[in-house]
């Protein structure tokens, strides 16, 4: 397909997007769902009765469940704006906010520009916890950290100076083009410094018959087997092609070497290492490091003597154009947002708006996402009861969830979170620094010895869940609920008046943080427990809902996002 | 070491501790399960044994690992790899002088970071596996090419091949092969759920089809904070308590409340145990490599064997790792690090077992995704297939090779192009031939490793009798 059809896809495809003949499904279903469903709240609804506001387009359970599956962490405004423009509507005022601030901007205007920091990791925590806590794109926030948890790069994967801020042109790349089109990712990511010094293709070079040396396979396997096709053929609901009973591997040892002939040549734009501005240059190509003999790989024929730049867009063209694309790449966002086992069907619909968002234009991650989030498997509230859909909320969401609930500000842009990747005292995973390309959990991955196993399913947060990784989040959660991080401080002003009260503190925890799925079973336990904390002292109050959130967050009907 | 129990332990004795367990059995989804008991398990279990697996994420290069040194071999391997070699008068001081030399003269030295394991193999407590690797059957290259042999699925893939490796099934496995040794053995242990112990994370490798592992710190097991008090209140702390292990219906709930049972369940246990380990005098050195942990965790896999019989454990299967070995680039420089890393673990962590007198019970192999190619991409190599492996401990049979030294070329008998050699000791062998020294009968062989069947009669047989 022409690489210009994708290219004028831009925020004018929203308001009528591809996605467009299943919202008014989802959305119907909602408004039902939404009249006896109740919210379970009450204790703030100002605009429940009257009869000149319209009714709310969706319940504020339904709001809060809703954003849990598409924001990065939401706040109680963020319920009652969904719920009263209703999801459509949200979803295209996310899609047209332009960002506030790019992470490299961040990085810049704090100050870590300066030459002294060239050869240190300063302002990195800072900067992506700033985006993931700070940033009122919570959308863009949500699908950029899915995007960086398929296309993966980890900063202590990469060499070179100033790694925050090849860190930083990086992640601008996947936050910029969340919205975008698919293959304007692939671009953008196959042309970055960072990806080049990852999975080391920048210094490249085309084979030399002299010493027999052949190109580094790295980026050719990985874009293949991670980023685009993965291994198998698939069919449009995420099922692999058999044949004879056996699935048909997509490519063979051959194609990922001669794929690797296309990312030959590539290195920085500039020499000059005195600044960090090169690293937000895409790479050139040094064309007499290129290989410019005839590359055939899958069924994708680039002719001798074609150029670096045009063997990148034919070789991404082919790839993008790949009938696997659709499904491998929706089940996984799915899989991020929603649930780790979709339908079958659920899949192929998602595959459908991303071959084709309903105006002929492949790769729109717009009408990928409205597919995604307003899919009737998704909206589906009757799966808080399921005991199979959902997923286990991916530790760094319930981290900035957290924040997000209680307007965590950082007054002087610390956000002094750091890394919070150790499994012994923090919470096993740290947004960008993922070990290796294969990230923190795998899409496939099999706690073995569950009944998740026995059931022939998948639940890829439970990689990074274990004995020590389970307390651990626990203890740091509770810290920081007590304690803040450092100048990060949350505001639990508007839990202090329900607090005497410990069932209107627990409805109202429940509601935000756990999209109303803690069971009447649990929240009277929990009553009863918080019941023991005295509540005629200002300190028994601040302990009650310092309880009460650590209770809520350990729940396993808090962690299942269903 | 400390006294061992040298009580007979029956097999009836077996079965009424085990069925006690699952009575009392917070402790976990121990199912007791008669038909996996092996008879050797029963028979025997009056000694300790571990096993311990020490896995290279990434995928390790074989030739800068053990380097080639005849004048033959190494002349193939510099041509192959100009740069990224080592000198070959730089290999003297570590050539290999083993007690049965190989076919034809050709010799090997180790990477002269791995000096520190020198020692160890020429005192036969060491030895060296070549072109190891995945396979499903015996498979030449003959075979290979005309598709007519079966082949593990997902070759050179990384998630894939580690999955197989430990598993023999890539990325989804349900069971590992240390899980399964442990379905046989768990039983004779005072705690079962202290037979499978990952000091790294989580690894299919240590899940059996009853067995689970236990996953700890290089530090230990953690404490849950607020055990006691939450702001004050102590039903708040129980309440927290019985979150972490109430599960629940849906299949993760469940799933998390097993990890929360296990983490608070065997967390007194162990750390009550672990404040009875020996002191030790060997020095573990710092990390060569700022990103590897693998000698703290070895460490602390020697501190968890010196109490062994404080816990009642009679075989433990551990399970330690450290990455970085996908050297795409900077073979030369970044591997030899990872190598001074490696070597100076192992050594520190034989020297522990030998100074606290277990050395015949402790056998530690190394395990990888994959070997690499011969030939170099310019400033590094890319996936493999077979490899090299060493296996230490006090019972190794060491001090020289076991398997068949493979043709070095580019597209010769044992490669499949770039010195990507097709493996000619399969991982079921290998791991054949640990868990008969764990005490796995013959009878049970095929439960821990399916394909071992398809090995019988081949040149290296289905033990290969390093241990």
């Amino acid at each position: 397909m022409p690489t210009e059809q994708h290219n004028t896809a831009g925020p004018s495809l929203v308001e009528h997007g591809p996605a467009a003949p299943l919202a008014p499904l989802a959305l119907a279903a909602l408004t039902v769902a939404g009249c006896s469903g109740g919210s379970g709240g009450g204790s703030s609804g100002g605009s429940s009765g009257g009869s000149s506001t319209p009714p709310p387009a969706l319940a504020d359970a339904q709001a809060s469940r809703f954003l849990s599956q598409a924001a990065i962490g939401h706040s109680r405004a963020d319920i009652r704006s969904v719920a009263s423009s209703g999801i459509d509507a949200w979803l295209s005022a996310q899609f047209a906010m332009a960002r506030p601030q790019r992470f490299w901007d961040f990085l810049v205007a704090n100050g870590y520009a300066d030459p002294t920091n060239m050869n240190t990791q300063s302002g990195f925590d800072a900067m992506v916890w700033s985006q993931l806590m700070g940033s009122s794109d919570i959308l863009r926030q949500r699908v950029g950290l899915a995007l960086l948890d398929q296309w993966v790069v980890g900063i202590d994967g990469i060499t070179g100076s100033w790694k925050p801020f090849t860190m930083a042109a990086y992640l601008d790349v996947l936050w910029d083009n969340a919205f975008g089109n698919y293959r304007d990712l692939m671009e953008g990511v196959s042309t970055s410094v960072a990806m080049g010094l990852f999975l080391t293709f920048l210094g490249n070079a085309k084979a030399n018959p002299a010493t027999g040396a052949i190109p580094d396979e790295n980026y050719a396997r990985e874009l293949m087997q991670l980023f685009t096709i993965g291994l198998y053929e698939l069919n449009m609901d995420g099922s692999q092609v058999l044949s004879g009973g056996a699935p048909v591997p997509t490519y063979a040892q051959a194609d990922v070497s001669q794929g690797a002939r296309v990312w030959t040549g590539y290195t920085y734009a500039t020499t000059d290492n005195t600044t960090p501005d090169r690293l937000r240059l895409p790479m050139i190509i040094n064309a007499t490091r290129h290989e410019t003999g005839a590359t055939s790989f899958l069924n994708i024929d680039i002719p001798a003597g074609t150029s670096g730049e045009d063997a990148r867009r034919i070789a991404l063209d082919g790839l993008f154009n790949h009938p696997n694309v659709p499904p491998f790449v929706g089940k996984q966002l799915i899989q991020h947002l929603v649930t780790s086992n979709p339908s079958p069907a659920y899949v192929s619909r998602v595959a459908a708006a991303f071959a084709d968002n309903g105006r002929g234009v492949r790769g729109d991650m717009q009408a990928v996402i409205r597919a995604v989030l307003t899919d009737a498997e998704a909206r589906d509230d009757s799966q808080a009861a399921s005991t199979s859909f959902g997923k286990l909320r991916e530790p760094v969401t319930r981290l900035v969830q957290w924040a997000r609930a209680f307007n965590v500000t950082s007054p002087t842009n610390l956000w002094p979170f750091g890394n919070t990747s150790s499994t012994a005292n923090r919470i096993g995973e740290s947004p960008g620094r993922a070990p290796s390309v294969f990230n923190w959990f795998r899409p496939g991955y099999v706690p073995p010895g569950t009944t998740v196993e026995r059931n022939g399913h998948v639940a890829p947060e439970f990689q990074i869940t274990n004995e020590p990784s389970l307390i651990a989040y626990i203890n740091y959660l509770h810290a920081v609920i007590v304690n803040g991080a450092g100048e990060a401080q949350p505001d639990y002003s508007a839990l202090l008046p329900l607090a005497a009260d410990s069932q209107s503190l627990l409805d109202e925890l429940n509601l935000v943080l756990a999209a109303n799925q803690l069971s009447a079973a649990t929240l009277a336990k929990m009553k009863t427990a918080l019941d023991s904390i005295a509540a005629d002292t200002s300190a028994g109050l601040n302990n009650r809902i310092r309880a009460a959130l650590t209770l809520v967050m350990a729940a396993p009907e808090y962690l299942v996002l269903r | 070491m400390k006294t061992k129990r040298t009580t007979t332990i029956t097999r009836r004795t077996l079965l009424k501790q085990a069925s006690a367990l699952s009575v009392a059995g917070a402790a976990t989804p121990f199912v007791v399960n008669l038909a996996a008991m092996g008879e050797a398990a029963a028979a025997t279990a009056a000694d300790y044994k571990a096993l311990v697996c020490v896995f290279l994420y990434g995928g390790n290069d074989y030739a800068n690992t053990l380097v080639p040194y005849d004048n033959n071999q190494y002349a193939i391997y510099q041509a192959q790899r100009p740069g990224l070699t080592y000198a070959q008068s730089a290999l003297a001081a570590t050539a290999l002088t083993p007690s049965l030399p190989l076919p034809g003269g050709a010799q090997y030295a180790l990477a002269p970071e791995l000096a520190p394991l020198l020692p160890v193999f020429q005192a036969g407590a060491m030895g060296v596996l070549l072109n190891v690797g995945a396979l499903v059957e015996p498979t030449t290259k003959a075979q290979y090419q005309a598709g007519s042999v079966r082949l593990p699925p997902k070759l050179l893939s990384h998630n894939d091949q580690q999955s197989y490796w430990q598993a023999s099934s890539p990325e989804g496995a349900v069971s590992g092969w240390g899980g399964r040794i442990a379905d046989l053995l768990q039983s004779g242990n005072g705690t079962a759920t202290l037979t499978c112990i990952n000091v790294s994370g989580n690894a299919v490798f240590l899940t059996g089809r009853s067995a689970v592992q236990y996953s700890v710190t290089p530090a230990g097991p953690i404490a849950l904070g607020t055990r006691t008090s939450l702001q004050g209140s102590t039903a708040a702390a129980a309440l927290l308590q019985s979150l972490l292990t109430g599960g629940g219906p849906h299949e993760f709930q469940a799933a998390l409340g097993s990890i929360g049972t296990r983490a608070l369940d065997l967390y007194d246990q162990v750390s009550a145990a672990l404040t009875q380990a020996p002191a030790t005098s060997t020095v573990f050195p710092a990390a060569a490599d700022p990103q590897s942990t693998l000698g703290a965790q070895l460490q602390f896999v020697a501190r968890m064997i010196s109490v062994g019989s404080q816990l009642g454990a009679k075989r433990q299967v551990f399970f330690v790792s450290t990455s970085r070995f996908d050297t795409h680039d900077g073979l030369a420089t970044l591997h030899p690090t990872l190598l001074t890393n490696l070597g100076n673990a192992l050594r520190a962590f034989y020297d522990t077992t030998v100074e606290l007198g277990v050395a015949s019970q402790v056998t530690t192999f190394t395990a990888s995704d994959f070997g690499r190619a011969l030939t170099a991409n310019n400033d590094g190599t890319d996936h493999g297939w077979g490899s090299v492996h060493f296996v230490l401990g006090g019972s190794v049979n060491g001090g020289r090779y076991y398997g068949i030294n493979p043709t070095l070329a580019n597209g010769g008998p044992d490669d499949i192009g770039q010195g990507r050699l097709i493996p000619t000791l399969s991982v079921d062998q290998y791991a054949a031939t640990l868990a008969s020294w764990f005490g796995v009968s013959a009878s049970d062989l095929a439960t821990v490793v399916p394909n071992i069947a398809n090995y019988a009669g081949s040149a290296l047989g289905t033990n290969v009798g390093f241990v």
